[in-house]
């Protein structure tokens, strides 16, 4: 038995504060001591101290630091219960700011306010986080408070009548990620009345075999008078009716009183708590989506440098949105999990991994599988992700085992187990077994739950060994059926050396299928591939009444593209954005023109006249954007050419561009960028609220002398001004005599160009065409 | 609150097109993105009456003489929701065309929620004169009023709307703002380039155009 609200008797009471209501534990300690002891005598178990908000970021101008405020607050709480069993919780609320993607705190800032309040309540019994509507922050308390104490920990999140939270996280994401993390109870607290939770606290139990929260409102409040709607008797008899799903902790949120807590005590006695099992099978998550492997699910393959000549190079210039054109194509392609790794000798993997994790996660919601040979590239990608991952991989060696099953049990993660070890890949069926059983146990005995383990028993390449394709699908079979696991698979491995490559992958896809494959790793953009899947859905009566594979391929038919009744001519095509028409002709001339003759020639004047037109208002921005982008797939068919011949670069110069620390809002950037690109720079990307620092360093690694920034608010403008001299102070960035070798742009939208001046820059840009003039006067081309 | 239609041509004007029709093509993407963007949003909104004088409301010459003769003021603020935010990340990645339509119309949808609320707010209080709606970064009105705004409205809690450290507002198709009334009717108090801080260098103007304020 939960305590009420606290806030609500703070404000019935009248008590005045300065700053913040956790003050009054300073100011009006015996009052706070008091609305305790009234929920004790009520019935609560657990009483929250009140320290809500006592965090640093909420704190600031108060003249109280974190530790006084929760201090105070614990010994509070704990006077009450003085003479009961009662215990108390340091309560942790939402630090008030929005973390990355969406807001711009990082993970470990986050974790750092939390931190600072768990060691602050050591003296507390227990730690409760609530009203959370960011799993990611969440995840960051959680952390926070297991990395620091060793208290029992309750976590509960606020949903809307949507049954998401703000930031669209679902119950079902909520509860397996953090069941993952290991919290002792988890649930739901404030959002709606006790009437409107029943299918988010159903959802979550499905999810969750843990003891569940229920700490609701006191119904919705009205508007005007701030009142709420539900009785103290209605709602202990709306709580009663969820806790057949697993409900251990009951209390109120938001427009509660002692009143309802007797209630709900009434209600409770002589009831005790039911655990349920959850009903779902393994399952991995991201914020908002959660993937039950109940039937064949796609991993996408393609995020992975192995033998990819432009991805190596996305890499290696920080292309990021390189890598998630590739992550939305290949969920547009039918993936549901994508497999990311980005391991290249040339960069650090560990600080990769962690951009790209929040940068998918940033635009795409399929559960991502952290890939990577290296423990430490895993570690840091399990903390930077939000929900519950895949690891790949652990294999049978003991070095693997000891270093990532750990891991994998404190992240909460499911894993992928390779059958080969100290001794390579066994290549019997029987031998990978073995192995597989081995990492089961080895698994179970740290708490992993078999259901989080798949297990991969390798494609070896047919061409070489014919006869281990059938000792592959004969270990699957018998993981499948004896052990019970999960199994996953890399496919196109299979048809190496071989012609028509595809047709193999297919075949082979379809027997792996069969013998029960569960997650088969493949390119999901071709066809034939995810088609296999699919057909194989419906085939073994996974996919009931087809209903999917109509979804996919039932709709319309796909419109036949208009004749083009007269080849168009590049400039025409670029001018009018038709990319396909575009790209077609930049091939054609490619026959008898030379590559550089064609951008000089051809793409920059056409791009210079939609420039134009636009400076001249006959054409609106979208469509000058169009035009670029039209340039960009001929610039594509160009350096697939160049590539070809072996050597040449059409690259005029590498500029960086960012979006200063603290602004968060770069479509400006973007296209500038957009624009850059397709004039033939080597655009390198930092995106939005880039630390100064980040700036100077990458500009001394990649030789870049030319820097462009945005800032869209006043507020940010002194990020501007300080990126600019840290820029200028860099010695490696300066010639002989100390000056600044590098040529600084800026533009966003309440620069002048006297500010710009004034801050030292060389270039102001009112618009995107005028980034590319000031490009060409820079470079000299 | 769900959106209603938007108003393209605002959209357009926002776009750098000025009263000019837009093309066949771009016609077709302002309708492909209003449906998105519509079936995105998640309008939310928070208002408030307060009593003037309100020190921590007015600070700042311009908001003073804003709401000079009011005795009353209505703080506000409204949000698309954080879909809409992550929508326009996703269009920025795939089609940067598409993204400016989007966010085009993003501005245009919540200044129609931003109008609705002030279709209600006069209508609870008839026999007042409202004047219009003026944000924190409007003339001398400090930003960090934001800050006041939300918190005097539990807006991080209610709807989701929060500040990050540069006063940034998150989701950040987002409007706070305060309202005056008067029960004398208002008479300078007119929106328009003469009262606006960004004359001297507005791009619409430089085009004989108007942004709409």
């Amino acid at each position: 038995m939960l305590d009420g609200a606290m806030g609500t008797l703070i404000q019935k009471s009248g008590a005045r504060f300065n700053h913040s209501p956790e003050t009054l534990n300073l100011t009006r300690a015996g009052l706070i001591e008091g609305f305790h002891r009234r929920y004790i005598e009520a019935g609560a178990d657990i009483v929250y101290a009140n320290t809500f908000g006592a965090n640093s970021y909420k704190l600031s101008g108060s003249g109280h630091t974190v530790a006084e405020i929760i201090g105070a607050g614990v010994r509070n709480a704990k006077r009450a219960c003085e003479g009961s069993d009662a215990l108390v919780a340091l309560d942790i609320g939402p630090i008030g700011m929005l973390l990355e993607p969406a807001g711009s705190l990082s993970f470990d800032e986050a974790y750092e306010y939390f931190r600072e309040q768990v060691v602050a309540g050591r003296k507390a019994d227990l730690i409760v986080i609530e009203t959370m509507t960011d799993l990611y922050e969440l995840k960051a308390a959680v952390l926070a408070a297991k990395e620091n104490s060793d208290k029992p920990v309750l976590a509960t999140m606020t949903f809307e009548k949507n049954g998401r939270t703000f930031t669209g996280v679902s119950p079902a994401a909520a509860a397996l990620t953090l069941s993952g993390l290991g919290v002792d109870a988890l649930g739901v607290n404030c959002s709606l009345g006790p009437d409107e939770l029943a299918p988010v606290v159903e959802e979550m139990s499905r999810y969750t075999s843990l003891p569940l929260i229920v700490k609701a409102n006191a119904g919705l409040p009205d508007p005007n008078s701030n009142e709420y709607d539900i009785t103290p008797g209605q709602f202990a008899a709306y709580v009663e009716k969820l806790l057949p799903f697993g409900v251990k902790f009951v209390g109120g949120c938001c427009g509660t009183d002692p009143e309802y807590i007797t209630e709900l005590k009434k209600m409770l006695s002589g009831k005790s708590y039911i655990p349920t099992a959850k009903t779902a099978c393994s399952s991995v998550c991201s914020a908002a989506t959660v993937v039950e492997i109940d039937r064949p699910r796609i991993i996408g393959e393609r995020i992975n440098p192995t033998g990819k000549k432009l991805f190596k190079q996305a890499l290696a210039e920080n292309n990021i949105d390189y890598i998630l054109s590739q992550a939305l194509s290949q969920v547009q392609g039918g993936a549901e999990i994508l497999d990311v790794n980005v391991g290249h000798p040339e960069i650090d993997e560990k600080k990769m991994m962690v951009r790209v994790l929040k940068a998918i996660q940033s635009v795409c919601d399929a559960p991502l599988q952290i890939d990577s040979t290296k423990p430490s590239v895993l570690e840091a990608g399990l903390r930077a992700y939000n929900g519950k991952p895949i690891v790949n991989s652990v294999n049978g060696e003991e070095k693997s085992l000891s270093a990532v099953l750990p891991l994998v049990k404190k992240y909460g993660a499911a894993v992928v187990g390779l059958t080969l070890d100290e001794g390579g890949i066994p290549k019997t069926a029987e031998g990978r077994f073995e192995i597989a059983k081995r990492i089961v146990s080895r698994a179970e005995a740290l708490g992993i739950p078999r259901e989080d383990i798949f297990i991969d028993c390798l494609t070896l390449t047919v061409s070489a060994e014919q006869d281990a394709c059938r000792e592959t699908l004969r270990a699957l079979h018998r993981v499948k059926t004896e052990l019970g696991c999960k199994t996953c698979l890399g496919v196109s491995n299979i048809s190496f050396g071989l012609p028509n490559r595809e047709l193999v992958n297919s075949v082979f896809l379809t027997m792996a299928l069969e013998e029960g494959l569960d997650l088969p790793i493949i390119n999901p953009n071709i066809d034939v591939m995810t088609g296999a899947v699919r057909a194989y859905r419906v085939l073994a009566g996974i996919d009931r009444s087809s209903l999917d594979f109509i979804a996919a391929y039932g709709g319309e038919p796909k419109k036949a593209a208009p004749a083009v009744e007269k080849e168009a001519d590049l400039f025409t095509a670029v001018c009018s954005g038709l990319k396909g028409e575009a790209a077609a002709a930049t091939e054609r001339l490619l026959k008898t023109v030379d590559a550089m003759e064609i951008v000089n020639t051809k793409l920059i004047p056409a791009l210079d006249r939609v420039g134009e037109d636009f400076e001249k208002n006959k054409i609106f921005l979208p469509q000058l954007i169009r035009s670029a982008n039209t340039t960009q797939e001929c610039f594509e068919v160009i350096k697939r050419e160049l590539s070809r011949q072996g050597g040449g670069s059409v690259s005029k110069g590498k500029i960086i561009l960012a979006t200063v620390k603290g602004d968060i809002h770069d479509i400006g950037k973007n296209i500038v960028k957009v624009l850059l690109d397709n004039y033939g720079y080597t655009v390198i990307d930092l995106g939005r609220d880039v630390d100064p620092k980040l700036v100077v360093e990458t500009a001394i690694e990649q030789k870049t002398r030319l820097i462009g920034l945005s800032a869209l608010m006043t507020t940010t403008l002194g990020s501007m001004e300080e990126t600019i001299s840290l820029i200028r102070a860099a010695e490696e960035l300066q010639n002989p005599d100390g000056s600044s070798f590098c040529g600084i742009m800026v533009g966003g939208a309440v620069l002048t160009k006297e500010y710009a001046e004034k801050i030292g820059a060389d270039y102001y840009c009112r618009d995107a065409k005028e980034a590319v003039d000031a490009a060409k006067d820079f470079f000299g081309a | 609150m769900t959106l209603e239609p938007l108003d393209r041509a605002e959209a357009v004007r926002y776009l750098g097109g000025g009263s000019r029709e837009p093309d066949e093509r771009l016609s077709a993407l302002l309708s492909d993105c209003e449906k998105e963007l519509i079936s995105a949003a998640r309008p939310k909104y928070l208002y408030k009456f307060i009593d003037l004088p309100c020190a921590e409301l007015t600070r700042g010459e311009d908001i003073k003489a804003h709401l000079e003769g009011c005795r009353k003021a209505a703080v506000l603020c409204a949000t698309l929701g954080a879909e809409v935010d992550r929508l326009l990340r996703v269009a920025q990645v795939t089609d940067m065309s598409r993204a400016v339509v989007l966010d085009a119309l993003a501005g245009v949808a919540i200044e129609q929620v931003c109008g609705r609320i002030d279709e209600m707010l006069a209508e609870q209080l008839p026999e007042l004169f409202m004047t219009f709606r003026f944000s924190p970064g409007y003339g001398d009105y400090p930003l960090e009023t934001q800050k006041t705004i939300l918190a005097l409205l539990d807006a991080p809690r209610r709807i989701g709307l929060t500040l990050n450290e540069s006063l940034l507002m998150i989701p950040s198709k987002s409007v706070t703002a305060v309202v005056g009334f008067s029960s004398s009717p208002l008479t300078a108090k007119k929106r328009g380039c003469a009262s606006c801080d960004m004359r001297g260098s507005c791009k619409y103007r430089k085009q004989g155009e108007h942004c709409g304020f």
